[in-house]
């Protein structure tokens, strides 16, 4: 069409009398002027077609989760395992109460041998990392020990070789004299066996010289080994002992390092003489501390025991819901199955095999399973929970209140323990409360409407798939864990990319701009995986370490035991955060007329006054939608989150209040990225997929509509 | 800040000496630095890991004798590594084909402490082709529906608020996470886009016949390079709409009023008095949109990516869908592969900074190259 255009614009008519002209080239009345219209309006249509099938193709392979979802929830409740995850609640409620006086009552009685158990910690990790320096030697060392023993076997048998020829060469010869008949034969056999003996003694000599060569080789490697793990034990990596590990006394690293060299020997069987010493006191000192402290281990015990009543009344029923399940599973799956043998049947040429899976395929079971019937059993036993729960709670009450007062602890970990165990008490007994109401309305026919599987997911806690039990399908510990992510990096990010554009807009020299604007523009550039990598690889290490100075530790979650946490990611965020954030903030600022900055300067105000009071007020709401825009960016990010969040699937423990920052989490972003590629089209799991990013969409939809609304109030001052 | 000033009101004093200003004067010039200090702390992040990659990413790729590049790294794809040490006390790494040969060289050699690290031996090549060739696919999707929509939505359609709604629109999806696009480029391109084919396939979503035994048929591409282009493209759609759509916007509207005055058509006015100085705009939309592109893992981890493939694109193929229809494996996606996937050893540093490296400075040259067109232009085009 183009072509055309330009033959008749080049050609020698004018082009003012060619647009009056009548148009030579049309088909229904329309000429070219109106296809090239059609041909830019068609792409355009194009476009926003295919903008709008996003949403379309999302909602087709996700919608379908809402039946499935509430089909699943259904026979979770037919088969009575929802009765009895009530009951199991009640149990991990008790388990978590039970652990945290555990490690008080074991930090108690560790207390006293902290001195052996520091030393002992400190040997073991030293001698795994001398062992890890001298790999190389060490396994050398064993391959020479190892040739050495089998040629020690092969030495053996060309031992008994020899035996048994000299045996043959000697027998003949007797035999020689008997019957000199064979004469002839036995010659040459005896020859034989020479020849073969005088070949196997040859071999052996071989074999000894081989040995006597290993022998010197193993010898110089010991003693190399020797010398490299002298040098290794010097070596301060070698006393790198781990996060969060204290120094051993000072006294002790000779008798460490004695020890050390001792276990680095090739021959070396038994334990150092120190260690066997310093393991005894250890074990002394704890016995004598339990003794102080049997009245605790007693209660502790008794915590323990208390829950198991109710532990073998939980397993029993959930055998009862395992087979209830396994009965709703065949009938669910039955009318497929049928359908399978069927058509089988149709397409086999075989009239036998035709028959008989035809028979197969009438066999199978199309009725319904009586939910009263296979649920009775369960039913038989719930009036015994009442009891049991009662029982429960008025025991860990009890033996709760024996428990020694947070005053009697002298370490700061049993404190810190018993702690946690004052809101698990709290948590246990509220939901003892709660689930023996559940557990008696509970009934297997109750009706489950699509609104509630759908809270279900929503509002649900666990994301479990691939379970034997029941797959869970929560969005709770996902978007718990990207919305603590995106906070920390807005915290983080907010500051310094407004201070930046503030800097670069209004304090900074107009070379410094110029200089200043493009580098930090520049950083949006730089790949979401090569962050996550440097994630992954540098800053993880490095954060660390820094939380483990000394004088950091009052910064919540500090020192940190993990390499990918919240943290981790919420700050490389913040870093990807900052441009996006910086140059709309700085458009912002841009934006605020020049009469309002002049007529507060005329005013009298400083610079710095009238950047504060008048252009950065002016500008905020474009600095808002900024951060929306920067929080929309930051919640869609997919390869940061996957690589360095530690993608743990758990709604972050609160309980330890800013110091949650230090614990792995999972993000929306991060599951989709993750297990679809796992898993089967068209499950529920895959399903379960899109939805979640159906929900990231339509966050993202919402915090970009707010931020063009924010923005467009902001253009109207 | 703001309450320091709120409390202490700035009385005016006619010595200019006097101390209150004095003290204004220090809390300006503090504020001021701790403006700069937060501004230059950015820019010391940023050259922190610039410095990080390039100083364990450059000898990897760089040697000290000629021809002064690792040109193993370039001209190979990933392969295992097998490091080991033999019984006379030498360590060797050599890669998984090698280290075949080199047993076959060796029968008698006995190998001790043998260790295979996956991706970990070999080069790029592999990656930087893939990447190459769904960076290109991508682009000339994005820009020739990218172009056209701009221009009829600037030069042809008519002002109202379904082209309001439209932009709104568009400007919305720019925002939306790449991992949805990915979703969405494994549910329509993957699964359910039309091809060609001789008998339809059961899953498809409908299929009708269009030649005597030729079928066309929803089935989907399957992952492939054109299904991870496509997506790619789509995702970018709205970045290279918006662009444009701004580039065309800064052309004066006098330019149009005076080319159609003077007689010339739609056509001709757009194609010879709007196109031509809109180009560096448009340009420097598609080099941005080559860089947000090129970076991108999430889109095409389901849709076109694949962590191991034994022969390059061209050698898979015999024809010309067939070369389309092949997954490739691509330089983001093959570096969360060795930075997530396999076990870290030192084995596979080399590999991971050799990769980041290259990926990184490939990535920022074409936004270097979109930033100083951006400055360049806007210097130069006055009217």
């Amino acid at each position: 069409m183009s072509d055309t255009n330009k033959q008749k614009s080049g050609g020698k008519k004018s082009k003012v009398a060619e647009s009056f002209r009548k148009k030579g080239f049309q088909i229904f009345g329309l000429g070219a002027q109106d296809f090239i219209r059609f041909f830019f309006g068609g792409n355009a249509s194009l476009a926003i077609i295919i903008l709008i099938l996003i949403c379309v193709f999302l909602a087709r392979e996700g919608i379908m989760f809402f039946p499935d979802h509430h089909k699943g929830l259904k026979s979770y409740r037919l088969a009575g395992q929802e009765l009895v995850d009530y009951v199991g609640e009640e149990i991990d409620a008790h388990t978590s109460l039970y652990s945290a006086a555990n490690v008080a009552y074991y930090a108690e009685v560790n207390r006293t041998s902290q001195e052996e158990d520091t030393i002992l910690r400190a040997y073991r990790s030293v001698l795994a990392n001398v062992e890890n320096m001298t790999k190389k030697t060490w396994g050398r060392l064993e391959a020479w020990q190892e040739e050495k023993e089998d040629l020690e076997d092969e030495l053996e048998d060309l031992l008994e070789d020899k035996e048994k020829l000299t045996e043959a060469a000697a027998a003949p010869a007797a035999a020689a004299n008997d019957a000199n008949a064979d004469q002839a034969a036995d010659t040459n056999e005896s020859e034989d066996s020479a020849a073969k003996l005088a070949e196997v003694n040859k071999e052996i000599a071989a074999v000894e010289a081989r040995m006597k060569e290993l022998d010197a080789e193993i010898e110089l490697l010991s003693e190399k080994l020797k010398k490299e793990v002298n040098v290794a034990i010097a070596s301060d990596e070698a006393w790198d002992l781990g996060v969060g590990a204290d120094q051993p006394p000072a006294d002790s690293i000779d008798e460490i390092k004695e020890a050390v060299l001792f276990e680095a020997h090739p021959d070396a069987d038994e334990e150092h003489a120190f260690i066997v010493e310093v393991k005894e006191r250890s074990k002394e000192k704890k016995a004598k501390a339990a003794e102080e402290l049997t009245g605790f281990k007693d209660t502790v015990k008794g915590i323990q025991a208390a829950v198991r009543p109710i532990r073998s009344y939980h397993s029993d029923l959930k055998k009862i819901a395992v087979e209830n399940k396994r009965e709703i599973e065949k009938f669910s799956t039955a009318p497929e199955r049928r359908k399978a043998l069927l058509e089988g049947a149709e397409n086999t040429e075989d009239p036998e095999d035709k028959q008989e899976m035809l028979d197969r395929a009438n066999a199978v079971d199309i009725t319904e399973p009586e939910y009263d019937k296979i649920n009775a059993p369960i039913y038989e036993r719930v009036p015994e929970h009442e009891k049991l729960a009662a029982d429960l709670k008025a025991e860990t009450e009890k033996l709760y209140a024996a428990l020694p007062e947070v005053s009697e602890l002298e370490t700061k970990s049993a404190r810190e323990s018993f702690g946690r165990a004052e809101v698990y008490n709290e948590r246990f007994q509220n939901r003892v409360e709660e689930n023996t109401e559940k557990v008696k309305e509970w009934r297997h026919d109750k009706n489950l409407s699509i609104f509630e599987s759908a809270t279900a997911f929503i509002f649900g806690k666990n994301w479990i798939t691939n379970s034997s039990w029941h797959d869970f399908y929560g969005l709770l510990p996902l978007l718990s864990g990207s919305l603590l992510i995106s906070i920390i990096a807005l915290v983080v990010a907010v500051p310094f990319a407004v201070a930046a554009a503030v800097y670069v807009n209004q304090v900074a020299p107009y070379g410094e701009q110029n200089f200043v604007k493009p580098a930090i523009e520049f950083i949006e550039a730089i790949p979401s995986v090569v962050l996550g990598f440097f994630g992954i690889l540098v800053f993880g290490e490095t954060l660390r370490n820094v939380s483990q100075v000394e004088w950091l530790s009052w910064v919540p979650g500090f020192p940190m035991a993990e390499r990918l946490t919240i943290l981790n990611a919420g700050l490389l965020l913040a870093f990807m955060a900052i441009p996006t954030i910086f140059t709309l903030a700085e458009d912002a600022l841009n934006n605020v007329p020049g009469a309002l900055t002049e007529n507060s300067l005329a005013m009298g105000a400083s610079k710095l006054q009238t950047v504060f009071r008048v252009i950065v007020p002016t500008a905020l709401s474009g600095i808002i939608a900024a951060v929306l825009l920067g929080f929309g960016r930051i919640v869609g990010e997919t390869m940061v989150v996957l690589l360095v969040a530690g993608n743990k699937i758990k709604i972050p423990d609160f309980t330890e209040g800013l110091g949650v920052v230090a614990q792995p989490a999972h993000t929306m972003t991060g599951i989709i990225a993750q297990e679809l590629g796992e898993v089967d089209e068209g499950s529920l799991h895959w399903r379960a997929l899109f939805i979640v990013g159906m929900v990231l969409f339509c966050i993202s939809l919402a915090v970009n509509f707010t931020a063009q609304k924010v923005l467009k109030k902001f253009q109207k001052i | 800040m703001h309450d320091l000033a709120k409390d202490k009101p700035v009385e005016k004093s006619l010595n200019p000496f006097s101390t209150k200003d004095f003290a204004l004067k220090r809390r300006d010039g503090f504020i001021r630095t701790l403006l700069r200090l937060a501004t230059y702390f950015i820019l010391a992040c940023a050259g922190f890991i610039f410095a990080d990659i390039i100083i364990k990413g450059a000898p990897v790729v760089f040697e000290s004798s000629f021809p002064f590049v690792n040109t193993k790294f370039f001209t190979e794809s990933p392969e295992t590594l097998v490091v080991f040490d033999t019984a006379d006390g030498e360590s060797h790494q050599l890669d998984f084909s090698d280290y075949s040969q080199f047993k076959r060289d060796n029968p008698d050699m006995k190998i001790i402490e043998e260790h295979t690290h996956s991706y970990s031996g070999g080069g790029i090549l592999g990656p930087l082709v893939g990447t190459a060739l769904l960076t290109l696919i991508c682009i000339v999707v994005a820009l020739f529906i990218g172009l056209t929509t701009s221009i009829y939505l600037n030069e042809y359609s008519s002002k109202g608020r379904f082209m309001d709604m439209v932009r709104l629109a568009i400007m919305n999806l720019a925002g939306v996470p790449s991992i949805v696009y990915g979703l969405f480029g494994l549910g329509l391109f993957c699964l359910v886009a039309p091809v060609i084919v001789d008998a339809p396939n059961d899953r498809a979503l409908f299929s009708f016949p269009i030649l005597p035994g030729k079928y066309l048929s929803f089935e989907g591409w399957g992952t492939c390079m054109m299904a991870g282009g496509f997506t790619l493209a789509v995702m970018i759609l709205p970045v290279i709409i918006a662009a444009c759509e701004e580039s065309l916007k800064a052309i004066p509207m006098g330019f149009r009023e005076a080319s159609l005055a003077l007689g010339a058509t739609k056509w001709q006015t757009i194609s010879k008095a709007v196109l031509p100085y809109a180009f560096p705009g448009m340009l420097t939309a598609s080099i941005l949109g080559i860089t947000r592109v090129a970076g991108e893992t999430a889109p095409i981890m389901f849709t076109a990516a694949l962590a191991h493939k034994d022969v390059l694109p061209w050698e898979g193929a015999n024809s010309l869908g067939g070369f389309f229809s092949q997954s490739v494996q691509a330089m983001p996606y093959h570096i969360y592969t060795v930075a997530a996937r396999i076990p870290q050893s030192e084995y596979t540093k080399p590999m991971q900074y050799g990769s980041v490296f290259v990926f990184m400075i490939l990535v920022m040259c074409f936004a270097a190259l979109s930033i100083w067109m951006r400055i360049h232009y806007r210097k130069k085009v006055k009217w």
